[in-house]
């Protein structure tokens, strides 16, 4: 009884914590422009297909390897910007930007469709696969690595926003880009380094979470839209409210499905968020903060 | 009616209702008509997805599972209580209307994001009920819609496509109405301040409510409109994919415009039709497209024509240059 409890848990945790990594990742980006980035899962679905064609022709080791879906993921958020993001900015026409970034999301996944087609790839671990026991669960370096990079990459965004002077103008960009502007500080660049973290973050979480889900394609608009839900959940505003709401819907998902049926799965959570949303408009966590905007 | 809105407004969309009703004696094979008719009924939803967003700027991602309802209930009515078809439809719209007033009532209280993402979890939750309700629904296979028969006569394919075209036709005349009453400007002045439009008496939450009322109907009729073409409703009425290109359809035909839905529905339902041959290569065109109509052409392409229009006609005479800032301005 209480094993099967804590099993779910901890498959739920290890679900929840990419859907929290990319709603962190939505969050930010939220944070400092305003904009829902719908391309975020496919950053996710770059970083699995992209560390299974280097780890599959052992062309880089695997520490080299994390770092080449690094570099390239930050190079497709950088172009995601310069292309999708700032020539429409200036038309400030919330639902043309959201459209934008969709686009990007559509023209990644066209990219990624003429390189790897429409099948499910193996990904190999960066990690063991070998079953580990803990008390009375078993599980793998490869689960246990995600959670981690879940609390690091908190961590990190964390250390970066709160600690830091750059994490001071980060958060001051988000307030008022024209503010922040006057006040010497480069908006643009700040908006430029969130795509580029949050596409770090989530390519990572890519490449721990593609064994476990397999890589595809197309699997990066369902991961927005639970990023998204997790987002909101949580509350757009706050980045680390959002990786809660993210274990949040891992965790519900996990128990719905291991108690009642998976079939009903995704309705409960579903009418679940609703609820939430009704009785605290702004997330479970979130400020009044879209009432400004 | 000004002249003004006679030549930008009224003048293309004859051109287009002239085209689509010349259109069946240049190719009438039934793909082609069934193409056609598709492209009405995405117009239909694209009215109401008009009003909701271009115009009051509530962005509700949730009109696919109207559309749904609006399907199913048509199709029920008719195999489950023996009604005729001209009675289904009205009670389906009415049910329309009366889920979106419970469900409108409680979601128009949230604003930009959680308001897209909550209404688009209805429309999941109505595609969950409608895989789920087996006995109902029949599932993932859906249901066969009975031959359409309006007392008594039954359309021929040609004919249907006529009687697609006049439903169309009845949204369109309602879409322009309410885009041209008292509601209707309430309605923009709701998109660009709510707080404004407010204090100066517009009751923005029952005009919240009220549209969000008005695009379910519009949904629900194109959700009527799409079982009589394709004579099946299924789950994926209430797809993910039929909001992405109501989207589309919105923002490449031109949103606030009376004819852009038109437009963007043909561009939404012809386009994959000729890029389809490419295969792979199709998701990235796709992209690259509707990438560079949001940047190249941020009024869509009734803009476009609307910008043709504006030049043609003011070109020959030389006007004062108030005047022409005032004409080269959108159709706000």
């Amino acid at each position: 009884m209480m094993e099967k409890l804590l099993v779910l848990c901890l498959s739920g945790l290890t679900n929840g914590s990419v859907y929290g990594l990319v709603g962190l990742s939505i969050a930010l980006i939220y944070a400092s422009t305003r904009v829902i980035n719908f391309a975020q899962g496919d950053f996710v679905m770059l970083g699995a297909m992209i560390i299974a064609s280097l780890l599959e022709n052992q062309v880089l080791g695997p520490v080299l390897a994390i770092l080449a879906v690094l570099g390239i993921s930050a190079i497709s958020a950088l172009l995601l910007e310069a292309l999708a993001y700032s020539p429409l900015v200036r038309r400030t026409d919330p639902l043309n930007l959201m459209l934008g970034t969709f686009a990007g999301s559509v023209i990644i996944g066209g990219v990624a469709l003429l390189i790897w087609g429409p099948n499910q790839i193996y990904v190999p671990g960066v990690f063991s696969m070998e079953p580990v026991r803990i008390g009375v669960i078993t599980t793998t370096a490869q689960q246990i690595s995600i959670v981690a990079s879940f609390v690091v990459s908190l961590l990190v965004a964390w250390w970066i926003l709160y600690m830091t002077n750059f994490g001071l103008t980060v958060r001051a960009t988000g307030i008022n880009a024209s503010i922040t502007s006057l006040m010497g500080i480069r908006a643009n660049r700040i908006i430029r380094f969130t795509f580029i973290f949050s596409a770090c973050v989530s390519a990572a979480s890519g490449v721990l979470v593609g064994p476990l889900l397999g890589g595809q394609v197309s699997m990066g608009l369902g991961l927005t839209v639970k990023g998204f839900m997790a987002a909101i959940l949580g509350g757009l505003g706050n980045p680390f409210a959002a990786a809660a709401g993210g274990l949040m819907i891992g965790v519900l998902e996990a128990m719905v499905g291991g108690y009642g049926s998976s079939l009903y799965a995704e309705p409960v959570i579903f009418a679940l968020i609703l609820i939430v949303l009704l009785i605290r408009p702004y997330g479970l966590l979130g400020e009044f903060e879209a009432v400004q905007r | 009616m000004k002249q003004d809105t006679l030549l930008r407004q009224v003048l293309p969309s004859l051109v287009l209702l002239a085209i689509a009703l010349a259109a069946p004696s240049f190719t009438s094979s039934g793909f082609a008509l069934r193409i056609g008719m598709l492209v009405f009924v995405y117009a239909i939803l694209g009215f109401g997805f008009n009003l909701l967003v271009g115009l009051a700027g509530q962005l509700s991602l949730g009109q696919q599972g109207f559309f749904a309802i609006g399907g199913y209930a048509v199709v029920l009515l008719q195999t489950n209580t023996g009604l005729p078809l001209l009675a289904a439809m009205p009670i389906a719209l009415v049910i329309c209307g009366l889920t979106a007033a419970l469900v409108g009532a409680t979601l128009m209280r949230l604003r930009s994001h959680y308001l897209a993402m909550a209404t688009l979890m209805f429309g999941l939750i109505v595609q969950g009920m409608a895989l789920r309700l087996f006995d109902l629904t029949n599932g993932s296979a859906g249901l066969r819609m009975p031959i359409p028969n309006f007392a008594g006569w039954q359309p021929t394919r040609i004919e249907t496509y006529y009687v697609v075209i006049a439903i169309t036709v009845v949204a369109f005349l309602v879409h322009a109405f309410v885009v041209s009453t008292f509601a209707g400007r309430a309605f923009r002045a709701m998109r660009v301040d709510e707080v404004a439009a407010q204090s100066t008496g517009i009751d923005v939450s029952a005009y919240k409510l009220k549209l969000f009322i008005l695009a379910a109907i519009f949904a629900g009729l194109a959700g009527c409109t799409s079982a009589i073409v394709t004579r099946q409703v299924d789950p994926t009425y209430s797809d993910v994919a039929i909001v992405i290109s109501m989207l589309t359809l919105g923002v490449v035909g031109g949103l606030r415009s009376w004819y852009g839905p038109v437009i963007g529905a043909t561009v939404v339902t012809i386009v994959p039709q000729f890029i389809s041959t490419l295969q792979a290569l199709q998701p990235l065109l796709y992209g690259l497209g509707l990438l560079a109509v949001l940047i190249f052409l941020p009024r869509g392409l009734a803009g476009v024509i609307d910008s043709g229009i504006v030049y043609l006609t003011t070109r020959r005479k030389t006007m004062p240059l108030g005047d022409k800032v005032a004409a080269n301005r959108g159709a706000r």
